[in-house]
């Protein structure tokens, strides 16, 4: 290869734009090129070592892992059978009773599936509440599924037996605020099981900073929530080394409106503060790395800057935990997704809902080139109700199959690395992000900038912007704001295949789930669980005590959920977000 | 119609949904619009939500949803509204709410639902042209 000096190139730019680009502009009457083009001079001071390095090595640019298995296959390297894995995470599922989902997830287990469940938590669940509480009418079994008591895992697990057993599984829970109390839960239910619990495998998402600023199924205020997490932390990395601690950030910044940058910068600094409890609760930074996990990035049809972002949230992670907290170990520095790029709920529309397909193999194609498998996702129908229809998940899954087997797009890992365009990309990225991870740490903090509501307000500003901007039709939504007339014909889908969610039990579970708690706290020894709770509140009130064998202890005396989440209510207080608009 | 005062709406976040880019998005849309707005955040029982549409005196009540309790928490709030005699307000609704549930919450009095894409301007253009309570002077 033959390398041009800077001044070289530079001399050669200026001859180009006077010579070729100008009369071109001259001809088309435009001011500026509507088509960029990037050279050496964008990506000046580019160091293959240091910017992009092999896959599975420091920076980890390139990608986390040396190789993908998912990604055989392709040209004869294996059977499709060995490598079936275009989904690294069973699907989010769950509603109803806990009887409603323990059917569901057996109905799934006869047509095949072998995976554990990534479960979906009902919304008073996730904020701390029973189905019987007459606050929360109207929510019970809406979301996902209702869990009070360790009675409605016995019930779930029901469908998790024999090789899909406890210790053969992985579970994933979307919970945050009382993560540690529903993680109890389970515990408990291996215990009650005979399995060790050291042999349980999983992953809680447990990120509870986030919910403050997006999502918002908070609890606690931060510092209180803070030594909860500790808590997961700690019990986890020496009790249940199968168990991923936390799934950070990603998606859900970016849905509530945050820019990439925001996104990026939040979730690293809220990864930063989840790592610095560790350190603090005197655990070496190589021995909890590993198990921190984070939830896909993504969130644009912008396909070159969704790929530099993967790319720099690697480099980003890694230079994180190796510099900042002394790692040494690869394996603490991975920035580990259960997915890849992708475009976002937020880039769906309900009008024209088909071309959401279309949208979604953009944000596969962007997942493929940034080293992930090619998930085409949201299915279509994602801005159309809750629940997906079997006809789009299936036509989101052959999208990623077609981008796999028939487009070859996994074959190269990082094909990207070196276009003078997305490295330029990936260093912007990076370097805006270190500048507001700045910002953040000049006003006091992650938990700082959430209770002055810098980051609320931050967020809601950018969805803003984008609204108004769309609104102007600065940017283009197809079927939304342009392409809108008279000639354009509506795409009718008609969904014939029955979704395997009883839309009739899900009616019926909020008076059926409260029946079910109410005869739960008939049947059980009520002065254990009062003791129990007492012994809960006492131990809250010192911070240094780790909580989880107090929750255990609840949970195997089917204490209900609220019952400890009101206890800590008392000790800790509820966080009282700042109103800010 | 002459108007004395700005147009007050209340955006209220009904149950546990946490969602609120909607809702945030439409109260400062409204602001821009010249409407007085209330954002009530997240976590609002539907007493809490009525109890401060009286309280504020509000025009407008507009609700947004995301997890599919829809049907239950924006009927109980138009019909405390109506308890209180609050009728007239108008309550328009934003969320993921599935086509199919539309005829049900307008016969329960809910105005206008505007989903996912609906614009700022067409909002507020529903807002001026067909609140009653505005119309009737009050």
């Amino acid at each position: 290869m033959k390398i041009l000096s800077t001044e070289k190139i530079k001399e050669k730019k200026a001859a180009w734009e006077e010579k070729t680009l100008k009369p071109a502009l001259e001809k088309f009457k435009m001011k500026e090129s509507a088509t960029k083009f990037y050279t050496p001079l964008d990506a000046e001071g580019f160091d293959f070592m240091e910017n992009v390095g092999f896959p599975g090595q420091y920076p980890f640019t390139a990608g986390i892992y040396a190789v993908y298995p998912y990604a055989a296959g392709t040209r004869g390297g294996g059977s499709i059978q060995s490598a079936p894995g275009l989904r690294r995470a069973g699907r989010y599922s769950g509603y109803g009773t806990p009887e409603d989902t323990r059917d569901y997830y057996k109905h799934m287990a006869e047509m095949g599936a072998k995976m554990g469940p990534n479960l979906a938590m009902d919304l008073p669940t996730q904020c701390g509440y029973d189905s019987d509480n007459p606050l929360i009418r109207g929510e019970v079994g809406k979301v996902g599924v209702s869990i009070d008591t360790l009675r409605d895992f016995e019930v779930i697990y029901e469908a998790f037996q024999g090789d899909r057993n406890l210790d053969r599984i992985a579970s994933n829970f979307t919970i945050n605020g009382p993560a540690n109390i529903i993680m109890s839960m389970y515990i408990a239910l291996a215990e009650k099981r005979g399995i060790p619990i050291e042999k349980l495998k999983g992953t809680p998402q447990n990120d509870i900073l986030k919910e403050f600023i997006a999502r918002g199924t908070y609890i606690y205020p931060p510092k209180a929530s803070l030594r909860m997490f500790r808590d997961s932390l700690a019990f986890f990395t020496k009790h249940l080394p199968g168990m991923n601690v936390t799934s950070i950030g990603g998606y859900h910044i970016r849905e509530a409106g945050a820019t990439r940058e925001q996104d990026l910068a939040f979730s690293m600094a809220i990864g930063m503060v989840y790592l610095q409890c560790g350190v603090d609760a005197g655990l070496d930074i190589d021995d909890f790395a590993p198990k921190f996990t984070f939830n896909a990035f993504g969130g644009s049809m912008e396909l070159f800057k969704e790929v530099a972002f993967q790319r720099a949230a690697r480099r980003m992670w890694a230079k994180i935990v190796r510099d900042k907290f002394g790692s040494k170990k690869s394996r603490s520095q991975l920035l580990r997704q259960p997915g890849g790029a992708h475009i976002g709920r937020i880039s769906t529309t309900k009008q024209r809902p088909l071309n959401n397909l279309t949208r979604s193999i953009v944000g596969a194609v962007a997942s493929a080139l940034s080293g992930a498998s090619p998930n085409a996702s949201p299915p279509f129908d994602e801005p159309l109700g809750l629940g997906w229809s079997l006809e789009a998940i299936q036509l989101s899954e052959d999208a990623g199959r077609i981008l796999q087997y028939e487009a070859m797009l996994t074959e190269v890992m990082d094909p990207l690395a070196g276009s003078y365009y997305v490295e330029h990309l990936t260093d912007e990225i990076e370097e805006a992000v270190w500048k507001e991870l700045e910002k953040i740490n000049s006003m006091g903090g992650v938990v700082a900038a959430i209770e002055n509501g810098y980051m609320e307000r931050e967020i809601a500003r950018s969805a803003y912007e984008r609204q108004r901007r769309v609104e102007k039709c600065e940017d283009l939504v197809v079927g939304l704001n342009c392409f809108t007339g008279e000639s354009e014909i509506d795409v009718a889908i008609n969904g014939v295949v029955p979704h395997p969610y009883d839309p009739l039990k899900r009616e019926e579970a909020e008076e059926t789930q409260i029946a079910n708690i109410k005869e739960v706290k008939r049947v059980r020894d009520s002065r254990t669980v009062s003791r129990l709770l007492q012994e809960l509140k006492e131990a809250a009130g010192k911070e240094d005590v780790n909580l989880f064998p107090f929750f255990i202890e609840c949970a195997r005396a089917y204490t209900t959920e609220q019952e400890m989440c009101d206890v800590l209510r008392e000790v800790f207080g509820e966080y009282e977000p700042p109103v800010n608009l | 119609m002459e108007q004395s005062r700005p147009i007050k709406v209340l955006i209220a976040k009904p149950g546990l949904d946490g969602h609120d880019r909607g809702a945030k998005v439409v109260a400062m849309g409204l602001r821009d619009e010249g409407m007085e707005v209330i954002y009530s955040g997240l976590r609002q029982s539907p007493e809490k939500i009525v109890k401060a549409a009286i309280q504020e005196d509000v025009d407008v009540v507009g609700l947004s949803c995301l997890s599919g309790a829809h049907r239950y928490l924006f009927s109980e709030v138009v019909r405390m509204l109506k308890e209180e005699g609050m009728g007239d307000t108008m309550v328009i609704a934003g969320g993921i709410i599935p086509d199919g549930d539309i005829p049900m919450l307008k016969e329960t009095g809910v105005s206008e639902i505007f989903g996912p894409g609906a614009s700022i301007k067409n909002i507020a253009e529903y807002i001026r042209e067909n609140n009653a309570r505005l119309k009737s002077g009050r």
